[in-house]
């Protein structure tokens, strides 16, 4: 009995110290692709993204003739096929057009204009969600369309987009784990390969699951802090308070 | 000074505006009456160019165009001129009460931004709300907010306003408050068009009462004498109505 005991302990020892001893070996092999593939490639496809996604916005609240069509059928085209699929056809697909990416600019590409389609929407709706009436209180001070928008309108939708628009910030964080399919060596294939290697999947997983939850933690606790900073209430109130 | 004619406005099939004739000359207040769907509202709006007219002639100072042949930029220029005070206040929920005062001077007349706060100081003194000048509009009650944005219109030294029921969205207690404000203005000779229910205002406060019923109106003429002495059935059972309904509350 006992010497089965002692069995146990030394075979469970030994695997718990030989999974740490990898984990701890491996973080850094981990982290290195995160820091400079995950990361700049979320933020990259993000800042694009962005831009792409409010020029679509603007030209359907300004509805603007045949803008405004292109901007339907786009975000119909981008939400109605998987990211999978964009990714394929921009990397394996274009080159028989003669158009040729390498996988990280495929994957920029991909990621920005199926967020565009996404982040469209959000911003749309978030301007539409302004009262109308405070845009003819702005023309009957004297404002033009152009000061009613910057001066009233976005800054009050960029308050009201601000959540959704980190929610997809962070689902893409995640999202570009699917560039490991285009030849892109970022966190997931690293830890793909360091799985295979070590012959330890269940827990190189887990800790790349780990580093992506961090991430995302990270940029929840970044979010909460800048959505008071958004508020309009808070300066006023602190005054008072003084 | 301002004034229309014959205008006409339908929303689809609905005709709400059935060739009206309206005139306000300088310094006077007009008091627009009428029960909710008789297009009091839609008048003020279309003098406003807020709804575009579908048929008359719109005249303001020396300037008399068919409504629907209006520029944008004289719609513009004829703005610069105008004040308006919306029912729900309207306020710019991401500025100040003192922001939202100085916006139609700093970015739309280009006036500097110390005079302009100056300006902009002065207009909430008269409507008492300078201890509120750094309030967004969600910290304030409903009459505050009427009062600021009656401020707002006031800055940009309007030749006239129009008031859209200015007081239809506040608590009773609060309405008090904003028609104090808007007899003070009265009283200095500010040219107002106002929009109401509120009778004792329109008896006290207006120079001219007009009665809009279904598109038209349908009397018109010194305040005291139409309120006490009205000539029209529609005009008599209007006010019928409202008596009745200012003694059950």
């Amino acid at each position: 009995m006992n010497d089965i005991g002692i069995w146990i302990t030394e075979t469970l020892g030994t695997r718990v110290w030989r999974i740490i001893r990898i984990m701890v070996e491996s973080f850094p092999k981990l982290l290195k692709p995160c820091l400079q593939i995950t990361i700049t490639l979320t933020l990259l496809s993000f800042f694009f993204g962005l831009i792409l996604a409010l020029i679509l916005a603007l030209v359907q609240v300004a509805n603007i003739k045949g803008l405004k069509q292109f901007a339907r059928f786009y975000v119909w085209i981008f939400r109605g096929t998987p990211l999978m699929l964009q990714l394929f056809i921009i990397f394996f697909g274009l080159p028989s057009f003669g158009i040729n990416f390498n996988g990280y600019v495929a994957a920029v590409i991909a990621f920005s204009l199926n967020l565009a389609a996404y982040n469209s929407e959000i911003i749309r709706s978030a301007i539409q969600s302004v009262p109308i009436g405070q845009s003819e209180a702005g023309y009957m001070i004297g404002l033009n369309y152009f000061q009613v928008m910057t001066h009233i309108v976005l800054p009050q939708a960029a308050r009201v987009a601000f959540p959704p628009l980190f929610s997809s910030l962070i689902g893409l964080t995640k999202d570009t784990s699917l560039a490991s399919s285009i030849t892109v060596i970022e966190m997931m294939s690293v830890a793909k390969r360091v799985a295979a290697v070590y012959y330890e999947p269940f827990w190189m997983y887990m800790e790349a699951g780990f580093i992506y939850l961090m991430i995302c933690t990270i940029l929840t606790k970044l979010q909460s802090y800048m959505e008071r900073r958004l508020e309009w209430k808070q300066p006023a109130e602190e005054e008072t308070k003084k | 000074m301002l004034g229309v004619k014959n205008i006409h406005k339908s929303f689809g099939s609905n005709q709400v505006l059935k060739g009206i004739d309206f005139e306000v000359n300088e310094g006077e207040v007009i008091a627009v009456i009428g029960s909710s769907g008789s297009g009091k509202t839609t008048l003020l709006r279309c003098m406003a160019f807020l709804e575009q007219a579908d048929d008359g002639i719109f005249t303001f100072d020396d300037l008399s165009k068919d409504i629907r042949k209006t520029t944008k930029k004289e719609i513009k220029e004829l703005r610069m001129k105008m004040g308006f005070v919306f029912q729900s206040f309207n306020l710019f929920r991401n500025m100040t009460a003192l922001q939202n005062v100085m916006e139609g001077l700093t970015t739309a007349r280009k006036i500097p931004k110390e005079e302009a706060r100056e300006t902009a100081m002065e207009m909430l003194q008269k409507v008492g709300m300078v201890d509120r000048a750094d309030y967004y509009p969600d910290q304030l009650s409903g009459g505050q907010q009427q009062r600021v944005a009656i401020a707002r219109a006031l800055a940009t030294k309007p030749e006239v306003i129009l008031f859209d029921e200015p007081t239809s969205a506040l608590d009773p207690e609060l309405t008090g408050e904003v028609l104090e404000v808007m007899v003070k203005l009265a009283r200095e000779g500010t040219t107002m068009v106002v929009v109401t229910h509120e009778m004792e205002f329109a008896r006290n406060v207006a120079d001219r009462v007009i009665f809009m019923e279904d598109g038209v109106v349908v009397e018109e003429g010194n305040a005291e004498e139409v309120l006490s002495n009205p000539k029209q059935d529609a005009t008599k059972r209007f006010l019928r109505r409202i008596l009745r309904k200012e003694e059950e509350e």
